[in-house]
């Protein structure tokens, strides 16, 4: 039995885990586009204009992360942690950002166009001249939110008041 | 005679209700010693939306102004115009930088929040 359980712990984290090679890359390099971060711990790491167009970073964690005008396009995010990270001008255009956190994020001058946001926490965050486009808010939370002169396409649905 | 009395009295409630900016480190220093207060110096740009954010809306809160009108002699320093003085560094803009009476600096803010938070910040320097 205990084999089992051992055998079961250590398959599952090799799927779930991200590919270390990946990571190295993405330190030694500053970008890692297509790349496989998911479950990655980023915490820390200087992501300033890093390229991670398409890459895996589902159920990362990037809190506290610095990662001014860094490209997340096409990125798949679902379930990855921002809270109180500093993403000045990232761009998140046709990212897939389901039930990501974003609590007390800077993210001034973002670009969520065409993302597929569904379930995010925005709270406490700071949106301000960030883009919407193409998105559905309704399911997403933003208690707090500094929302000035963020600006929301006519194609956006569940704008926060 | 008059209107010009309600136009000294209107110009001067319009400054009572906002910032006044120096421009100038040794002026606000000066006027800060003089005022027996510290000088808040703010390094921004006009192009950074949060920098506008702070500008237009925080510090026009009531509280908030009140605060720093008490405490502070603002110094407006932009990123384009000017460089900072020696012995100041910043990663981002806007930073908040806190003076002493010789110009150097005691303490920083990084970034703007909402005014409430902004205020328990500047409370937390005290």
């Amino acid at each position: 039995m205990k084999k089992i359980i051992l055998l079961l712990a250590i398959c599952s984290n090799i799927l779930l885990a991200f590919n270390p090679n990946d990571l190295k890359k993405l330190k030694e390099d500053g970008d890692c586009p297509k790349c496989d971060l998911s479950y990655a711990d980023l915490r820390g790491i200087d992501l300033t204009m890093s390229d991670l167009r398409d890459a895996n970073l589902s159920h990362a964690n990037l809190s506290h992360t610095l990662a001014h005008k860094a490209n997340f396009s096409n990125a798949d995010l679902s379930n990855a942690t921002f809270i109180n990270a500093n993403i000045k001008g990232a761009s998140f255009v046709y990212a897939t950002l389901l039930n990501v956190n974003f609590t007390g994020a800077r993210i001034w001058k973002g670009d969520f166009s065409h993302a597929k946001i569904d379930t995010c926490n925005f709270n406490e965050s700071a949106l301000g001249s960030a883009i919407f486009d193409g998105n559905n808010l309704t399911n997403s939370t933003f208690n707090g939110t500094i929302l000035y002169k963020t600006i929301f396409r006519k194609n956006v649905i569940g704008i926060p008041k | 005679m008059r209107s010009l009395l309600l136009l000294i009295i209107c110009t001067l409630s319009l400054f009572a209700n906002e910032l006044q900016y120096e421009h100038n480190l040794d002026k606000a220093i000066e006027k800060a010693n003089k005022e027996h207060k510290e000088v808040m110096m703010m390094y921004s740009a006009v192009w950074c939306p949060e920098c506008n954010y702070m500008k237009d809306i925080v510090f026009k809160d009531e509280k908030v102004l009140k605060y720093i009108q008490k405490h502070y002699v603002v110094l407006a320093l932009d990123i384009q115009k000017d460089t900072l003085p020696k012995g100041f560094d910043y990663i981002g803009i806007p930073t908040f930088f806190f003076l002493d009476k010789d110009a150097k600096e005691k303490s920083k803010i990084i970034g703007g929040s909402k005014a409430e938070l902004f205020l328990q910040k500047l409370k937390a320097l005290k």
